[in-house]
Order: C-alpha cells, then structure tokens, then sequence
C-alpha cells in the first residue's frame, strides 16, 4: 500500500520528486507517513480534508487482506 | 472492453418525466483533451494498486464529461459500503486529470447502473419525506450528504407541490430540510 499513497501523492502535487512516504509498523495499524514539499500541502489534504479522505478510504479497501488498520499520516 | 457496448444513459441522468433532472443529451463530441484515456489510466493504476479485480470501460466521452464503466468480480468491493469506494476513485481520478492549469472535464465512475439506481433511490426517498412534511406540517430533516447527491433532491423537490428545500450545516455534516408551505408546528 506504500505504492498506492506514494502514487496518489505524486500525481496530485506540483513536486512529485519531493513525494517521501515512510511505512511504520505499530502493534494494531499500519501508519503510513506521507511528506510532501510544503506547498503542496493542501493538494494532498484538499478542502475539508477531502482529498486525503478519499486516499484513506482507498488505502483501506487496499489493506482489508491486512490483519492491521491503515493509518495515513501527513506530515506537516 | 466491449461487454456493454450498446448506447446507453449516462450515469447522471433518470428519464421520468417529473423528477426535475434535466436531461444533458446536448453535450457535444469530446475535445481533444485525451481526458478519456488519461483517466481510465489512472484509475488502472488505482485499482491495480488497492488489487481490485474489475476491467474499465469508457462508456460516455462527450463535451459535457467522461464516463467510466467498472466491470468485472470485483465491482461490489468497488462500489463499497454505501458506495464510499466508488466515490473515492471518482474524487480521486477527477483532481489528478484536472489539475490546474489543464482543461477541466468531469470525470464519472460508475459500476454497471450503480449510479442510476441511487439517484432514483434519494429521488424516491425525498418524495415520500416530502409527503411525510406536507401531511405532519412538519419541517423533515435529511442525512447529510454530498452536494451532489443534495442537489439530485433540490431538483427532484423543485416542482413537488407544498414544499420547498434549503441546506444547513457545513462541510460533510451539511443537510436538506424539507419544509412544508403551512408548518401547523408554528401555530
């Protein structure tokens, strides 16, 4: 699912080369750490949070093989 | 590709009479934008990445918007809870082909009549809320929903006599209210 988060944040952002997600594996979830360069911020957030809404639902439906919940860290 | 290749309805539209949705027959042909191929490629790659097993068909690619058409073992898991999955590719895919500066053009992702059924499901529902306030005199609160999906009741109500509709709240918490012409709760 890496590839899945590192895909939809390089073909949203202006700055694809600076698209870094980082996978972190805690007890119960799997908390995907996605940076991106600080003006495209929003591109992966959107208004209301709806763009990574959207990328969450997806990486859920991508991890229900997964015995771990998928957590989508953007950070800032 | 060709599984269903006879000429159909779009997504976005019902054919009765009185459901207040404008028909979109006079869109033109598409421009040459490449946006139907652009966004049933990103989709693929999508849906290969989250490993959904279903084909894309480009079903509708005219002036108006694009079309596309999921088929295959997979479309119920596609289409989601309360057809959440399907909402999410379709958001998805129109920010990643419509990204300033380009040409904008809607992207549609359906599954088979997916999107054809719950308009006439929230079409349905509204009316018989809608008799539901006329005959209690009773202002009805709705679920929230998407605007789009908000908009299909606004225009379903807009000719349904002895009421009229408004939305209140923000973002995803936004909701209709159904209100009757005479509210007997204000006597």
């Amino acid at each position: 699912m890496r590839e899945l988060v590192a895909f939809l944040a390089r073909s949203l952002v202006d700055e694809p080369d600076s698209v870094e997600v980082t996978v972190v594996e805690a007890d119960r979830a799997t908390i995907y750490e996605l940076s991106v360069a600080p003006d495209d911020l929003g591109k992966v957030i959107g208004r209301e949070g709806r763009t990574a809404r959207a990328i969450r639902q997806l990486l859920v439906v991508g991890s229900a093989d997964a015995n771990k919940r998928p957590i989508l860290d953007i950070l800032e | 590709m060709a599984e269903h290749d006879e000429p159909r309805e779009g997504a976005l539209l019902l054919d009765d009479d009185d459901d207040g949705l404008e028909p979109t027959t006079d869109a033109g042909p598409p421009p040459d934008d490449g946006k139907a191929d652009e966004a049933a490629n990103a989709l693929d790659e999508v849906l290969d990445l989250i490993d959904l097993d279903v084909d894309i068909d480009i079903r509708e690619d005219n002036s108006e918007q694009v079309v596309l058409d999921l088929v295959g073992p997979d479309a119920g898991r596609a289409i989601g809870k309360k057809g959440q999955t399907l909402d999410a590719l379709q958001f998805i895919v129109n920010k990643i082909v419509n990204r300033p500066p380009k040409s904008r053009r809607h992207v549609v992702v359906d599954c088979g009549d997916y999107r054809e059924r719950h308009d006439r499901g929230l079409v349905t529902m509204a009316k018989r809320q809608a008799k539901k306030a006329v005959e209690q005199g009773k202002v009805v609160t709705l679920e929230p929903m998407s605007a789009r999906d908000r908009r299909v009741i606004h225009l379903s109500l807009a000719k349904f006599e002895g009421v009229s509709t408004s939305s209140h709240g923000h973002g995803t918490g936004r909701r209709i209210q159904i209100i009757p012409a005479r509210s007997r709760s204000r006597r």
